[in-house]
């Protein structure tokens, strides 16, 4: 019995301990935006959050996630920004490997706000796009790299002196 | 059978029937067998009846809600955003009140084929005027309602207006009782709105599937629960054809928890032979029992065929002028050769592609009541709905295929053999059966884009003036192995060929001896099912076409871009036909004409980049859509290695419809191009391809990404098709940039460094 936070719900599953955690997430919890791309964690349409970090769960065991945080699309529940400028962007084709662009794109994010070009294009091309929609994904991802620009500068020392000139 | 063809909706002529049914509005073509029990019965009764056979429908609600009905697959080209707009512009529909929704198989639809890049181009006319006659409706029934004369109406917005009076669609449907059938005469005369009055055609939009395409909820086939299904993986024999089980050991197999046993499958349509199917109640229970299995087999003949037999086999036929099918027979070509001063001869070789469509193929079926329920995506379902029924022993309309959104379609999908060994699972057990390939699985079963070898001659006489082009192209042929009867007959009558194994090699250039052969590859089609690839033909006999041109155009000492133009006369068959081709090849010289200009072309570039340009004119001759690409590429003289930085791309598909569906398509095919022209090839290798994951097969991704420069000729001419076209021209132009940087002339599909560099001047 293994037992881990699923979209911040608390599950236990009594999956063999070398299940990838792909099908259990898929066919025991019925997520189904998490796809099977290639079984060797070489495409990345099968990204999830492992507290925080983007894995392949089709190649990860289920018995190592015991006690772990695991987030999928369905997690981000339409609120993420990379979302709307997804559709804003009209990034998707087919769309079956965008669960997992987004996802890995949101974990570039969290940890790197302001990515650089090269740092999107070095993190994001482990994620195979068939329909071949790089460079709308990337023009997403800096649409909103340049949003979360301003919030990053809030806390900015620069900037913070200025609002305090601004203010005084 | 319904004619594979892609003038099969517009060649029928149906009424169109519209009714007040249940509450709500219904408009639907009728069948065309049917017309005057139609007129008589009226609308009303006919679609209460459920007697229409549209091929495509839409529906208002009391609320207004316009609900339009689409039978094309959706896998990526936004299909159902372009077709209810052209519905909902001819209606005068809000935007906002538009829903679409995917159906099944039911007989009602029609024939049902995605593919080709055919859809826009095939649903304009009959969608505009099943709109325009919704609009009439509608109009009428409002009228009546304002105590209006219907001629001082026009619909806007989902109302219609008269002067400052005006009610709203749902009010009409609410209100008014319309019973109305528009003969097909009546329906041919409506034209498509004029273009400066369009609210909806080629104004921007966003796509209707994209919202559930990021947050997990679109549904594809993969995706589908039945009630106590089993799931099952299959085990792949060695070779495609020929294979019987001779024993199974699944000793191993009966450790792995949740193992249900195996079975294997008997398959009297003979799409798999030799197939054992692995049963378990989790799909990973599935895959580890099949990885455990032990199965002996009796091998088919292909056994031992490698990539370069069939290459073989395809150069000995190029070479062989009596080989093959006549396409093109202009002028004499034999009087050419013989009396040519000076010749050139070049052979372009493509190696096996895999389609790799990122959602391995799978089905899901269930029998109900003596009905086999099939779930899947699949682009040709009235192809493989006979198949079906045949392994199953069943009768046609006892089999349902249920659509969902492909995870990619690039004609994988065009097949539905995956759809058997599913179905005949669960009729083997007796339960609800989920079949889901591995990566592995789905790249051994994959219709390859089958290895090909084109040989091109070309000739001068003694004053250097090209005297015609000789071109024989050979490949497997994927019409050949699932229809062969849509094949027509060559020129010289001498026998059938597929007519998307050659497309492109009839091309728009004008030349007074031009002879192009059609040959099949037999080993080719012995070892595989030869498959359709984004843009099929074009896509591999625009290689040959393109680098040769280019070639010629060389030896000549005359700019690439000059010569192509010089043969761009659009004199005789080029000429081109109103409406789909008007202006002919003249409108393929001035995309020329303008990419010339849009890509500098012409300009002093570093050491070691170069331009390469090349055309290309669509799928096929009577749906062209006019395309050019330039590529900027750098070559790195020691290792060989192309970096592409830009890929400038122009087309010319008339009215673009969706445009910026037509933008991401083309995005798309480019790299699509790209990706077949530097990244992707694979072989067989003793009768199976030897590439079956990421590992070693390697699509572009996104480090790999040029600068994109796409634009569409704005007009409003016909609209043609834009999911593939893109495609065709890019490899060519990459080489023709290759021989432009570093004086390397590459022949070869993929282009790999070594070869460059083998090919480098000394």
């Amino acid at each position: 019995m293994i037992e881990f936070l699923l979209n911040g719900k608390k599950i236990t599953s009594d999956a063999e301990a070398d299940t990838p955690l792909l099908w259990v997430i898929r066919d025991e919890f019925g997520l189904k935006g998490t796809k099977f791309g290639c079984g060797i964690a070489m495409c990345g349409a099968c990204t999830v959050h492992l507290n925080g970090s983007p894995v392949r769960s089709c190649s990860l065991p289920v018995s190592v996630v015991a006690n772990a945080d695991i987030r999928t699309i369905e997690g981000l529940e339409d609120q993420h920004p990379l979302q709307k400028a997804w559709i804003e962007h009209q990034v998707p084709q087919c769309g079956y490997c965008q669960s997992g662009q987004i996802m890995q794109a949101s974990a570039l994010l969290a940890t790197n706000a302001n990515p650089s070009e090269d740092e999107i294009v070095a993190y994001m091309s482990g994620n195979l796009c068939r329909c071949m929609t790089y460079s709308r994904i990337k023009a997403a991802i800096q649409d909103v790299a340049t949003q979360s620009d301003s919030v990053v500068q809030i806390y900015n020392p620069k900037t913070e002196a200025k609002r305090t000139q601004g203010v005084s | 059978m319904t004619k594979f063809s892609k003038d099969t909706f517009e060649k029928s002529r149906r009424s169109f029937l519209i009714g007040s049914i249940g509450g709500g509005l219904m408009m639907a073509f009728a069948p065309s067998i049917n017309a005057l029990e139609v007129a008589s019965g009226g609308a009303v009764k006919q679609l209460t009846d459920k007697l229409f056979s549209p091929t495509v429908w839409f529906e208002i609600d009391t609320n207004g809600m316009i609900l339009v009905n689409i039978a094309r697959a959706e896998m990526g080209q936004h299909v159902g955003t372009a077709i209810a707009r052209i519905v909902a512009d001819e209606l005068g529909a809000d935007w906002q009140n538009v829903e679409i929704k995917h159906v099944d198989t039911d007989p009602k639809w029609g024939y049902m084929v995605t593919g080709g890049s055919w859809s826009v181009f095939q649903t304009y006319v009959p969608m505009s005027q099943a709109g325009a006659a919704g609009r009439t409706a509608l109009i009428e029934a409002g009228a009546k309602l304002l105590g209006v004369n219907p001629q001082d109406c026009k619909t806007e917005n989902s109302m219609v207006v008269a002067g400052n009076k005006s009610v709203s669609f749902a009010d009409v449907v609410k209100n008014g009782k319309i019973d109305r059938v528009f003969s097909a005469d009546e329906l041919a005369k409506f034209q498509p709105k004029n273009p400066e009055s369009r609210q909806l055609i080629a104004k921007p939009s966003k796509a209707l599937d994209i919202p559930a395409k990021t947050n997990g909820s679109a549904k594809y086939g993969i995706d589908v629960e039945l009630e106590n299904m089993v799931y099952a993986r299959p085990i792949i024999p060695p070779t495609r054809h020929g294979c019987v089980v001779r024993s199974v050991d699944d000793s191993a197999a009966k450790k792995v928890k949740g193992y249900q046993g195996y079975k294997i499958l008997k398959d009297p349509s003979d799409t798999v032979q030799g197939w054992v199917s692995v049963l378990a109640d989790s799909y990973y229970g599935a895959v580890k029992a099949g990885n455990a299995l032990q199965v002996d087999y009796d091998l088919g003949e292909t056994a031992n065929v490698s990539e370069q037999d069939i290459i073989a086999v395809g150069e000995t036929l190029a070479k062989d002028k009596t080989s093959g099918t006549l396409v093109v027979d202009e002028g004499n070509v034999a009087k050419a050769a013989e009396s040519a001063k000076t010749s050139l001869e070049s052979i372009y070789r493509t190696s096996s592609v895999l389609h790799f469509a990122l959602e391995p193929v799978n089905a899901a079926v269930e029998i109900i009541d003596g009905v086999c329920h099939v779930h899947c995506g699949n682009q040709w379902q009235s192809l493989f709905l006979p198949v079906v029924a045949k392994a199953m022993g069943m009768a046609e309309d006892k089999i349902i295929i249920h659509q969902y959104y492909l995870g990619g379609g690039f004609g994988r999908r065009l097949m539905g053999d995956y759809m058997i060994p599913a179905a005949l699972t669960a009729q083997a057990i007796g339960k609800p059966v989920k079949l889901v390939f591995t990566r592995e699985d789905d790249s051994r079963f994959d219709s390859v884009r089958s290895p090909s070898v084109q040989q091109m001659n070309a000739y001068w006489d003694a004053d250097e003036k090209l005297l015609g082009i000789e071109h024989g192209a050979a490949a497997g042929w994927p019409t050949l192995a699932v229809a062969p009867g849509f094949m027509p007959e060559g020129v010289d009558k001498k026998g059938k060929y597929d007519p998307f194994s050659i497309s492109g090699a009839n091309h728009w250039y004008t030349l007074e001896n031009h002879r192009v052969r059609a040959i099949n590859n037999p080993l080719a089609q012995k070892t595989f099912v030869p498959g359709f690839l984004r843009a099929v033909g074009p896509g591999w006999t625009g290689w040959a076409v393109e680098s040769f041109m280019d070639e010629i155009a060389h030896k000549q000492n005359v700019d690439p871009i000059d010569f192509r133009l010089s043969l761009l006369d659009a004199s005789g068959k080029n000429a081109g036909a109103s409406p789909v081709s008007v202006g002919g090849a003249k409108r393929l010289a001035k995309v020329l004409a303008e990419i010339r200009e849009k890509a500098d072309w012409g300009r002093t570039l570093p050491k070691n980049q170069g331009l390469g340009i090349a055309i290309s004119a669509g799928q096929e001759r009577d749906m062209p859509t006019w395309g050019a690409c330039v590529a900027h590429v750098e070559v790195d003289p020691e290792t060989g290695a192309v970096k592409v930085h830009k890929l400038t791309g122009l087309l010319d598909c008339g009215t673009v419809v969706h445009p910026d569906g037509a933008l991401s398509q083309t995005e798309g095919s480019m790299l699509w191009g790209m990706s077949l022209a530097l990244f992707e090839g694979t072989a067989f290798e003793k009768g199976q391809v030897k590439d079956n994951n990421l590992n070693t097969y390697t699509p572009l991704r996104m480090n790999n990404l040029p600068i994109l420069d796409i634009n569409f000729v704005q007009n409003t001419e016909f609209p043609t098709g834009l999911g593939e076209p893109g495609l065709i021209a890019v490899a060519p132009a990459i080489a023709n940039a290759i021989f432009n940087a570093v004086g390397a002339r590459v022949r070869d599909l993929p282009i790999r460094p070594k070869a460059i560099l083998a090919a480098m001047p000394t």
